[in-house]
């Protein structure tokens, strides 16, 4: 049985490999479509790059801006930098919690 | 000696590329497209898969050609992208294939009980579905030992797997192939 089934597997190998797949079809002008393709990408590639670079002095004013407001707003603003992410009741809430208020 | 000329030819072709000649990688194209396509066949049947796979070959072959060391013939360091894209998109198309049916490939290898020869396309059809079943990776070790007749040296090469891992993959492929036979054959 065992040997049978290789035997049919073997057929089934030289049976595929008697013929090559037909890829005419897609031989045809494939080049052409490849070309297009890559000019596609060339063109899409370069409105980024065109557009990132265009970008970059428009966000680095921003980000002065927004440096210098921030000081300008608050000069008295804590040292501690995660002060930035807690909020104010942040201790009353630990004594909740622990006090089970 | 024509492999010696290709190979002239083709770095000629490839510095060209690289200095940005659009022509020349056109003849490039031209001259391996068939191989390529051929080769990639054998992975995905359907024209429109197997353009998109082909394009993506030498859309690598385009933005990587800076990178070829000139060490071993370009045909070479092209099999190896041909064979690593087409690998990708099996393991991209692994899920739709598992869900095959294999009623037909029972009713097909019933017929062949008496010892009709079988016609390459339905043996292609068969193997097809059996392969369905397989790994990606048992699927391309298979197809290139098997259909692609490599050697287990030259597939080590093109995969970049060892050769032990390839005669290991190969072996397994073919022990599961052999089930699914036996399994839909002897209902």
């Amino acid at each position: 049985m065992e040997d049978e089934q290789s035997k049919l597997l073997d057929r089934l190998f030289l049976a595929a490999r008697a013929t090559k797949p037909d890829t005419a079809a897609v031989e045809e002008n494939f080049e052409t479509r490849l070309m297009a393709s890559i000019e596609e990408r060339r063109s899409s590639r370069a409105i980024w790059s065109f557009w990132a670079w265009r970008l970059v002095p428009l966000f680095s004013v921003f980000v002065i801006i927004v440096g210098i407001g921030n000081i300008v707003i608050d000069p008295d603003r804590s040292s501690d930098f995660s002060a930035l992410f807690t909020n104010s009741d942040e201790e009353y809430q630990t004594a909740t919690l622990l006090g089970g208020g | 000696m024509d492999v010696i000329n290709n190979g002239t030819a083709d770095d000629r072709l490839i510095e060209d590329i690289i200095t940005g000649n659009d022509a020349a990688f056109v003849q490039l194209v031209r001259r391996y497209k068939h191989k390529v396509l051929a080769l990639s066949a054998r992975f995905a049947r359907d024209t429109d898969k197997l353009n998109d796979i082909c394009q993506d070959v030498f859309i690598k072959v385009y933005e990587h050609l800076g990178k070829f060391r000139h060490d071993a013939p370009f045909e070479h360091w092209l099999a190896r992208i041909t064979i690593r894209t087409c690998y990708d998109a099996l393991r991209r198309r692994q899920k739709e294939k598992r869900n095959v049916p294999l009623d037909e490939l029972h009713y097909q290898l019933a017929d062949d009980t008496n010892g009709i020869n079988l016609a390459a396309e339905q043996a292609r059809n068969l193997l097809e579905l059996g392969f369905a079943r397989l790994r990606p990776d048992e699927r391309l070790v298979i197809t290139l030992l098997e259909l692609e007749e490599k050697s287990i040296r030259e597939v080590a090469a093109m995969t970049g797997w060892s050769e032990a891992n390839v005669k290991v993959r190969g072996f397994r492929a073919r022990q599961k192939l052999r089930r699914i036979l036996e399994r839909d054959h002897g209902r």
